[in-house]
Order: C-alpha cells, then sequence, then structure tokens
C-alpha cells in the first residue's frame, strides 16, 4: 500500500514535470514523454498486471490534468503498460533497467504507444497519417528513448556497480 | 462457476486490459471534439459493414417480433382498407344524391333512415328529419334511383314512411315510352303491380315506369321500376303487370323528402266533383 502511494505521488510529481518543464526542452514543438518512462519501470519492476493498472492511472490523471482529449492518453499508457509488461522476468529488473535493454523497451514501447496517440490526436486535423506518425510519433519516440539514457545510467550505477 | 473464474484469474491481464481499454474508449466518446467525431464515423462505418454481413443470418426472436408487428400492421392496414371501402361507396351515394338534388327544381330535405322493417304487409322506415325540418305527412320519399315512399306520420324531429313495398301504398304512375296510366301498387313479394292498365294498351317488358301528372301527392317523372314481367288473366279486362322498384330498399340507408305543397283547390274540386257524381 506504501509502493502504491509512492507510485501515485511519483506520478503527479512526474506530470508536472511533464507539462511543466518539458515544455522547456521542446524541439519544434516535440517533447520527451517520461511518463512512458515511468511506465516501463513499472512494468520491469512490478509485472505486466500493474504495469497495465498503472498505466492507465497515470494516463488518467495526465489527461485530467491537460483536459483536452480526456481517454486517450488512458487508452495509449494502458496499452504501452500492458506492451512493456511482456519483458519482466523474475530477479532480471536490475539488470534490465542498468542496460541498454531499458533503452530499447523504451523505444519499443514508446513507438507502440506514440503512433497510437497522434493517429488520434491528428485526425480532423491538416495533419496526414504518415506525418502523424513520422514527423511526431517516431520523433516523440526517440527523443524519449534519448531521455531514458539518464535514468538507465542511473539504474545502472546503482544496481551493477 | 470456479472454472470460469479459473479462466479469469489464469488470463488476468488481458481482461483487465481490455477493460480498461473499453473504460478508455468510453471517455474518449464523452469527448465532443473533432477527432472523436470522426472517430465516431470509422467506428459506425466500420460496425456497419459487420452488421451487413451478420444480417443474412436470421435471428429467431428478431423474427417472431417482426413478425407480430407485420401482424399488427396487417390487422390495422385491412381495418383502414375496410373503412376507405366504406368511405368510397358513401361517397359514391353522397355525390349521386348531391346531382339529385342540384337537378331540380324541388325543394329537398335530406333524413337518414334510423329503422326499418320490410317483413311486414305494412313496411315502413323511421326517419330522423320532422316537423322542424318542415316536413309533414304525406310528403314524398325519394332517393337518388327512385320513390321510395311518403310520409304517413311526423313529430318535431322524426317521422315515420310509408314505403312502396306496403299494403295500403298507392301512387298514380304511367309507362314513360307509351305514356300509358295506371296505379302503382304492392301485393307481396319483391314486386310491384301496375295496376288498371287495359289488356288493349302498349305496354312491354323493361319498359320503364315513372309517377304521373296526375297524382296530387308525387311530382311527375320520378322513376319507380320497369316492367318485368306481363300477363293476361281471362276473365280479366286488365293486363297483369309486374314491376321491379329502382330503388333497393334493403341497401336504403339515406332518403329525401320533397317539401310539396298540395293544391287545396283542385284537391277541393276534386271531391266536390266526385261527391255530385254520386
Amino acid at each position: 500500500m506504501t509502493r502504491q502511494i509512492k507510485y501515485l505521488f511519483l506520478t503527479f510529481f512526474l506530470i508536472i514535470i511533464q507539462t511543466q518543464v518539458f515544455k522547456l526542452l521542446s524541439l519544434e514543438g516535440i517533447t520527451p514523454d517520461i511518463l512512458t518512462i515511468w511506465i516501463v519501470y513499472i512494468a520491469l519492476k512490478r509485472g505486466q498486471l500493474h504495469a497495465t493498472l498503472w498505466g492507465f492511472i497515470i494516463g488518467l490523471l495526465f489527461d485530467l490534468t491537460t483536459g483536452n482529449f480526456i481517454g486517450l492518453a488512458a487508452l495509449t499508457k494502458t496499452i504501452a503498460g500492458f506492451t512493456a509488461g511482456y519483458f519482466f522476468g523474475e530477479n532480471k529488473a536490475p539488470a534490465t533497467l542498468g542496460s541498454y535493454r531499458f533503452v530499447l523497451i523504451v523505444l519499443l514501447v514508446s513507438l507502440i504507444h506514440n503512433s497510437i496517440y497522434f493517429i488520434a490526436f491528428t485526425r480532423g486535423s491538416d495533419i496526414g497519417l504518415l506525418k502523424a506518425i513520422f514527423q511526431f510519433g517516431l520523433a516523440t519516440t526517440f527523443y524519449t528513448a534519448a531521455l531514458a539514457f539518464l535514468p538507465m545510467f542511473g539504474f545502472s550505477r546503482k544496481y551493477i556497480s | 462457476m470456479q472454472r470460469l473464474i479459473n479462466i479469469i484469474l489464469l488470463f488476468k491481464e488481458y481482461f483487465v486490459l481490455t477493460l480498461l481499454i473499453i473504460f478508455s474508449l468510453i471517455l474518449l466518446g464523452s469527448n465532443d471534439n473533432v477527432q472523436i467525431r470522426e472517430f465516431r464515423s470509422y467506428t459506425v462505418g466500420f460496425l456497419g459493414i459487420f452488421q451487413d454481413a451478420l444480417s443474412v443470418i436470421p435471428n429467431v426472436f428478431e423474427l417472431k417480433r417482426e413478425n407480430e408487428i407485420l401482424r399488427q400492421l396487417n390487422v390495422n392496414l385491412s381495418d383502414e382498407v375496410n373503412r376507405l371501402r366504406e368511405a368510397r361507396l358513401e361517397n359514391i351515394r353522397l355525390r349521386s344524391m348531391l346531382g339529385l338534388k342540384e337537378r331540380g327544381d324541388i325543394k329537398l330535405v335530406t333524413a337518414d333512415i334510423v329503422g326499418k322493417s320490410l317483413h311486414l304487409l305494412r313496411n315502413t322506415v323511421t326517419l330522423n328529419a320532422g316537423e322542424n325540418g318542415g316536413v309533414r305527412s304525406d310528403m314524398p320519399i325519394i332517393s337518388e334511383k327512385g320513390l321510395v315512399g311518403k310520409l304517413i306520420a311526423t313529430s318535431a324531429r322524426y317521422s315515420i314512411g310509408q314505403l312502396m313495398l306496403n299494403k295500403d301504398f298507392r301512387a298514380s304512375a304511367k309507362i314513360q315510352r307509351s305514356r300509358i296510366d295506371g296505379i302503382i301498387a304492392w301485393d307481396s313479394g319483391e314486386v310491384l303491380k301496375l295496376k288498371n292498365v287495359s289488356k288493349t294498351q302498349d305496354v312491354r317488358e323493361g319498359d320503364i315506369v315513372t309517377t304521373s301528372e296526375y297524382s296530387n301527392l308525387f311530382p311527375a317523372d320520378i322513376k319507380i321500376g320497369f316492367v318485368s314481367r306481363i300477363s293476361e288473366k281471362s276473365g280479366s279486362l286488365f293486363k297483369d303487370i309486374d314491376v321491379i322498384p329502382s330503388v333497393d330498399f334493403s341497401s336504403l340507408e339515406q332518403v329525401f323528402i320533397v317539401i310539396t305543397q298540395i293544391d287545396s283547390e283542385r284537391v277541393s274540386l276534386e271531391k266536390k266533383t266526385i261527391r255530385t257524381r254520386k
């Protein structure tokens, strides 16, 4: 229970970071998605069921915070949590979190997440399907994967050394 | 039940994922922005393809319900058809009556038959027109097809009509073609009798019989019927002539009462002459 509250507080903190701080890191309107990295971390530490549930909770809180498309982040982050959960292994979390595998998992999960998110988000606008996937989806994916190196180095120092 | 729970527990991740996706989609559906409208249109189109494909499979419950609705509709339509048929017949009858009303310069009062007897020797009808409408005894009753009878009693709102199919009924009549006069009467059955026509006079089967100018009560030239049979009995000076009435008394529903003024001078002169002869 204590862990759940800790996760919840951390989620609120990361949402504030995502919405208030990361806009300073924006490149051509593209910002990294720290919440996806957080979901991948939960998946590798706690398993698929937890990651799916937390993906939904994190996404819903993000939707409620931004308030522009209620349900979309909840949907995509639920799927992201479920996908990331496939990489969970008993006693393998420290090794995975501290290696390049973590970045690769973030890359894959983020790709799926962003593809769905931006395809839905750009419907009804002038932005085409390919542009939604490649310009927004892929760019955000790579930016997020790049950001995932930071926690990876942190985990590497914590678990491997 | 336990087996079901076991299956759910075995695939709990998938069940949770499905539930959360459904919940997310419900939340998405509650939005009303452009993206969602476009998604809704995609979804409707997508589901429409499936519904179209699955529509070939008959749904027993749906068919039963549809059958009940169609039966009910059938009953309603049958009822409507009957009412329309009735209205059409009424329309034809009223048009015919209207034509009659416009034809002559005689004043007519419309009346519905509210009571009728056709199985007695003295058949009468009850009409819903009375003295309030200017109706008096001895006024002729006609329909669009011809002479019906005459009034024998009146009250404020009702009157009693004596049909031609009545032992007491008499009317001056003539053969339209040859202008031969006679008296129309009824003994029994479906036909009238044209009496007082001598054996030498020109009467043929099919001749039309109308009222004559000699009557004090009935206007002239109202159709009574047509000659259906002529016979001659030995020992009699007159022909035995059957006349089929032009009016079908069994289906009679509406009639006209002819508002006539009896020529009292003529009547008193005729009575005086008869008394003088006696």
